[in-house]
């Protein structure tokens, strides 16, 4: 086990983009609860910080169950299992699209966190050894980096403009909606800016003025990460096989 | 003589090893202009954002116009007193000057031709009129700070609080400034101002409080 949580980034990066294509492909609740079931397996073996990422993602975690909630409810397909006072609730395609869906994210969700057991660093370094071109492993990285102050300056900004006196509370959906353009514009336009700033400065200290870039570290693939690549992607064609048979 | 803001018994602090404020009490009279002062990292910025809501106190309370923060709206708050960030960018928000000035009346649905009129007699205060089409974030540093305090002015709130706003100013415009202060205390409308620009303290000041890592180390009238 222990030997799996140091498997190689590219190990990790290869069986998260399995996972998360497949949990996307799939739309049959017994494959989607194998291959979430088999998220939560590896996340264990690389010994990735489930629970305290949950507790940190929470509000989107609730989000995406109030969705599947709204979906079961208001689907009007199928056979109906809870009917109150006359008026049919839920429904049992609603109920299992739903699920489905339900399923499907956590599965996203779980793929994602396995990455999480690898550094940002180590992570580029893996793409770029999977010859992903730098640009992108680049921008992947870049992103990842200004995630959190993405986050900070929306909230800010949403805070600034509730001071210009514009209560939240009492504005129906629609101009809601306006509201988030005002907000997105803004800091967008920063975004852009500090990407742009960043690139000049880096292209000042002369990178990429050379095309093939020399690394510092490289990553080494060793046997137990073909192992589990192999238990891992034979698993995934097991499912898919199945899958088309039944 | 009344109060604006109450500082009662307030601890804050953004990181656990470190506190800001501890016990802290303070109150700021509504009809003065009152300048807060201090090394930078002595938490000006910090009070200014706790008074408006911005950040909740860990302990104690805090009063705005006689009314508790806690149990306010951000909206509420901001449509009673006008806050000045320190970086003007941060409350620009539309895609022209005079979008800037209008559009959050015109969202809580207040009659066109009122907002507009006080849009053009703002702008013409202000020395804006001729920037209404212009993106406001191509303004000039000095012009962005002057559309931030006229775009708040727009509510007619009874108290404003202006972080810093001498701040990457010439003394031109710091003159053009000051001259919209003394406009604003002529209205009877008291300001809470944070500044390092002695000159500007000494013409303004009705009120002088000086802050050192939490705590208040000068307080003398005028
Ligand atoms: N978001 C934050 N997270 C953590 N610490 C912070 C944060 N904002 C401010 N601080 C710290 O709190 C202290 C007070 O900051 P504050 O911005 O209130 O100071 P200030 O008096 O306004 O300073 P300046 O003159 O530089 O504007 C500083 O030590 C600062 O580093
Ligand atoms: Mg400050």
């Amino acid at each position: 086990m222990t030997a799996i949580a140091k498997s190689d980034p590219r190990s990790k990066l290869l069986i998260a983009f399995g996972l998360s294509t497949l949990a996307l492909v799939f739309n049959d609740l017994l494959s989607l609860t194998a291959l979430f079931f088999m998220g939560i397996l590896l996340n264990m073996a690389m010994k990735a910080e489930l629970l305290q990422i949950a507790v940190r993602i929470r509000k989107f975690l609730f989000l995406m169950f109030g969705i599947a909630v709204i979906q079961s409810v208001f689907s009007s397909a199928g056979e109906p299992i809870l009917t109150i006072a006359g008026l049919t609730l839920i429904r049992d395609e609603g109920l299992i699209k739903a699920l489905a869906y339900l399923i499907r994210l956590s599965t996203v969700v779980v793929s994602a966190t396995i990455l999480s057991t690898s550094t940002r660093r180590e992570l580029v370094q893996g793409l770029v050894q999977l010859k992903c071109p730098y640009e992108i492993a680049f921008m992947v990285s870049v992103a990842i980096r200004f995630l959190p102050e993405l986050r900070n300056e929306l909230l800010d900004s949403m805070t600034a403009l509730q001071l210009r006196g514009i209560d939240l509370q009492v504005l129906p959906i629609r101009k809601k909606l306006k509201i988030y353009q005002y907000i997105l514009l803004p800091v967008l336009t920063n975004a852009i800016l500090n990407a742009r700033e960043l690139s000049n400065a880096m292209e000042m200290r002369a990178f990429r003025a050379f095309s093939k870039r020399t690394d510092y570290h490289t990553l080494h693939m060793h046997k137990v990460d073909y192992v589990l690549l192999t238990v891992v992607f034979g698993a995934f064609t097991l499912l898919s096989i199945g899958r088309l048979w039944v | 003589m009344s109060a604006v803001i109450q500082f009662k018994n307030i601890a804050f602090t953004y990181t656990q090893d470190m506190p800001l404020f501890s016990a802290f009490s303070l109150t700021i009279e509504q009809a003065h202009i009152t300048i807060l002062r201090g090394e930078n990292g002595s938490g000006k910025t910090t009070l200014t954002r706790l008074a408006m809501g911005m950040l909740k106190p860990l302990k104690g309370s805090i009063f705005l116009l006689g009314n508790d923060i806690a149990s306010m709206q951000l909206g509420e708050i901001g449509q009673k007193v006008g806050y000045a960030f320190q970086s003007p960018e941060k409350q620009l928000f539309a895609a022209t000057v005079y979008e800037e000035m209008t559009f959050p009346r015109l969202l809580l649905g207040h009659p066109e031709q009122e907002v507009f009129d006080r849009a053009d007699q703002l702008l013409k205060q202000f020395d804006l009129q001729a920037y209404k089409e212009m993106y406001p974030r191509l303004l000039s540093f000095g012009e962005k700070r002057r559309l931030a305090i006229a775009a708040m002015l727009m509510n007619n709130p009874s108290y404003l609080i202006l972080d810093e706003p001498t701040a990457s100013l010439d003394d031109e415009r710091v003159e053009v400034l000051s001259a919209v202060i003394e406009q604003q205390k002529k209205e009877k409308r008291g300001m809470l101002i944070v500044s390092h620009n002695e000159a500007f303290i000494r013409r303004h000041g009705d009120r002088i409080i000086t802050l050192e890592r939490g705590y208040v180390i000068d307080d003398s009238y005028r």
